[in-house]
């Protein structure tokens, strides 16, 4: 019932619009995937993190993003000629990143003074081809549109980290995944880790597919750093999957 | 190696896409007030509908007129024919790193090594559907001549893939290798009817009946691929000029006009996979003396040589309309030239053959340069382990304040 009003919605647009004012996402040639082999491929519908696309990861407070998103640059910077890091605040330190074994000859941190220089480099190095581009927050609203279409054409994988994304780069995101922290994990009275649940709150890149459940551990103790490996690992028996959603992208 | 032969029309055929269905004889025409047919001229190419009335390449025209009375008879282009070339090698030369193309219609691309073959070979299918009108028969074979053959017996829109060359070509004929007519009849006299039978004998002993074209014929009947592919090159010029019709004043205007000439350069180099290295902007003038005689005075010229090759729209105009917008012509422009002398390959040549955008790093690289000119040298820095045990930040990591990470600061 639902998807015959959807229907007859999208037909009337069609109509009124022309048809090419409407496309079904299922419809839509998927853009090429990036495997990055965390639990999260499974929400995006393509196995993989969209070339050319701006993947969102936002949450409030401690949720998991940051640690997926830095297991996301160390793949990046072991497969990439060139995984970048954009940050306005000062608040990248490169060794929370080697609990994930990162290949940090490919690693550049940009540290721009204000968002407008953090806006100018994302659009240049996306433009130039960067591999990977994480974004350690916002960039004002009028580098959206040329990022959108320099990642397009160059296929950089763009990840943004935010705690709640405004509306405009929400916008310009077409692949959005929610995180919110379910769970402290806690061994020996000593807390190693948190429950958090991802969900895919935005998909233009294939139908949404809803919400896995994450474990992610810290790495902790007193052994050398490298013995420790942080871990972002998915819960199977509270994964839901297959949500059954009918969805549009204008 | 491994190579992919796309098999398409002649392409003095693929010109005249309007008279695919019907038979369609290409050969010389014959002089003004002449009947088109001469009986000295021959065949260079004809159509399948063609070829099912026995015309042959090679043959006369009048025997081929003889044939195929029905037949539309067309004299040769060969510049359109060579022009088609050119588009479809470019529109080719990101899929593979060697494309050679061939007027005859065969198309090879060297796909040993490429990240996505069969990507690539189906993108090949597609833009040779496009550039000719018709679905390609697509071989994949371990050389050129053996990925020929397989294209010859493939379906319209379908590959045959080889594995072992030898095998494939064994019991084909003999008369498939490129001998002339007298060294085919030999080799039928010598009983070798087969590439088998061919590649069975030693190369010195077909050498000593037919010379050094015998000695080439079983290294290809064994499928050892003696033939290399030519890759084709673009070349190394380009530019773009637009004539006005009444002289032009208003500067909008010409940035106007800069800005559609640098968009039709940059899908140039795009195809090309090239960049510019060196830019020119020629701006002719209105001018009495000019209309009575060539005037190299009649004309200002401002060009540079960029540092890091040009290659998008954005970037050609970023230089070409900062000229024009402070440009004080002192006449109306006539014409506006745009050259690029010099080219080379661009960072983003053949991405797709890439793996992790390796291909990128010099535009990286100069993107994060100007990031530091513009917002100073500490805005970009690469992190080098330095004391990681260290209980304090600062210590943990050397920062290299180099986007290519040569230099350390």
């Amino acid at each position: 019932m639902q998807e015959a009003q959807l229907n007859i919605a999208i037909n009337s647009i069609r109509v009124r619009f022309g048809s090419q004012a409407l496309t079904r996402a299922a419809e839509l040639p998927p853009p090429q995937p990036w495997p990055s082999r965390t639990p999260i491929d499974r929400l995006t519908g393509i196995g993989g993190l969209p070339h050319g696309r701006l993947t969102l990861l936002s949450g409030n407070g401690t949720c998991g993003k940051l640690t997926l998103a830095l297991l996301l640059l160390a793949s990046a910077t072991r497969e990439f000629a060139h995984a970048m890091v954009i940050e306005t605040r000062s608040g990248f330190d490169p060794w929370t990143l080697l609990p994930f074994y990162p290949e940090l000859s490919a690693l550049t941190v940009v540290n721009a003074p204000a968002p407008d220089p953090a806006g100018e480099a994302a659009v240049a190095l996306a433009r130039a081809g960067a591999g990977f581009i994480l974004l350690m927050g916002e960039i004002p609203e009028h580098w959206l549109g040329p990022l959108e279409s320099g990642a397009s054409r160059s296929g950089t994988v763009i990840v943004g980290v935010v705690d709640a994304p405004g509306r405009a780069f929400a916008h310009a995101s077409s692949l959005s995944l929610g995180f919110s922290r379910t769970d402290w994990i806690w061994e020996r009275g000593q807390l190693v880790g948190l429950r958090a649940s991802a969900r895919c709150v935005k998909n233009r890149v294939a139908p949404p597919l809803g919400e896995t459940e994450l474990e992610i551990r810290y790495p902790l103790g007193t052994k050398a750093l490298s013995d420790h490996r942080g871990q972002v690992s998915e819960i199977p028996s509270i994964r839901v999957e297959g949500l059954e959603c009918t969805s549009a992208v204008v | 190696m491994y190579v992919c032969c796309g098999l398409t029309n002649h392409l003095e055929l693929a010109r005249r896409p309007d008279l695919y269905g019907s038979p369609v004889v290409v050969g010389h025409p014959g002089g003004r007030g002449e009947s088109p047919i001469n009986k000295f001229e021959y065949v260079i190419a004809a159509s399948e509908e063609a070829l099912q009335f026995g015309v042959a390449p090679g043959m006369a025209l009048r025997q081929a007129e003889h044939l195929c009375p029905q037949a539309t008879f067309l004299p040769p282009d060969p510049d359109s024919a060579a022009h088609l070339r050119e588009l479809i090698s470019s529109a080719l030369y990101d899929l593979a790193p060697t494309v050679e193309v061939r007027v005859e219609g065969f198309a090879w691309l060297d796909v040993s090594g490429v990240v996505s073959a069969g990507e690539s070979i189906r993108e090949a299918r597609r833009r040779l559907r496009a550039a000719t009108g018709r679905e390609p028969r697509l071989g994949l074979a371990p050389g050129p001549f053996s990925a020929r053959l397989a294209a010859v017996r493939a379906r319209p829109g379908r590959l045959v893939q080889v594995d072992r060359a030898r095998t494939f070509l064994a019991p084909l004929s003999s008369h498939e290798l490129p001998l002339d007519a007298e060294q085919l009849e030999r080799l039928d006299l010598l009983g070798l009817r087969t590439l088998g039978a061919v590649a069975a004998i030693g190369p010195r002993e077909l050498e000593s009946q037919l010379g050094r074209a015998g000695r080439h014929a079983v290294l290809l009947a064994r499928g050892l691929e003696p033939d290399q592919l030519t890759p084709w090159r673009p070349p190394l010029f380009t530019s773009a000029h637009r004539q006005f019709e009444e002289p032009v004043e208003d500067r909008e205007a010409l940035l106007f006009v800069s800005r559609a000439l640098c968009g039709d350069l940059a899908e140039e180099l795009g195809l090309r996979g090239a960049g510019a290295k060196h830019v020119r902007v020629r701006l002719m003038f209105e001018s009495a003396g000019r209309a009575q005689g060539a005037l190299p005075s009649a004309a200002e010229q401002r060009e540079t040589i960029v540092r890091h090759p040009l290659s998008s729209a954005a970037e050609l105009f970023g230089l070409i309309g900062s000229w024009v917008k402070e440009w004080q012509p002192r006449a109306p422009i006539t014409e506006l030239w745009i050259e690029l002398p010099v080219l080379e390959g661009a960072g983003r040549r053949q991405l797709r053959l890439w793996a992790g955008g390796d291909g990128n790093s010099e535009e990286v690289t100069a993107a994060l340069e100007r990031l530091q000119e513009r917002w100073g040298d500490h805005v970009v820095h690469k992190p080098r382990p330095a004391l990681l045990s260290s209980p304090l930040p600062a210590q943990r990591f050397a920062s290299s304040l180099s986007p290519s990470g040569k230099g350390s600061g």
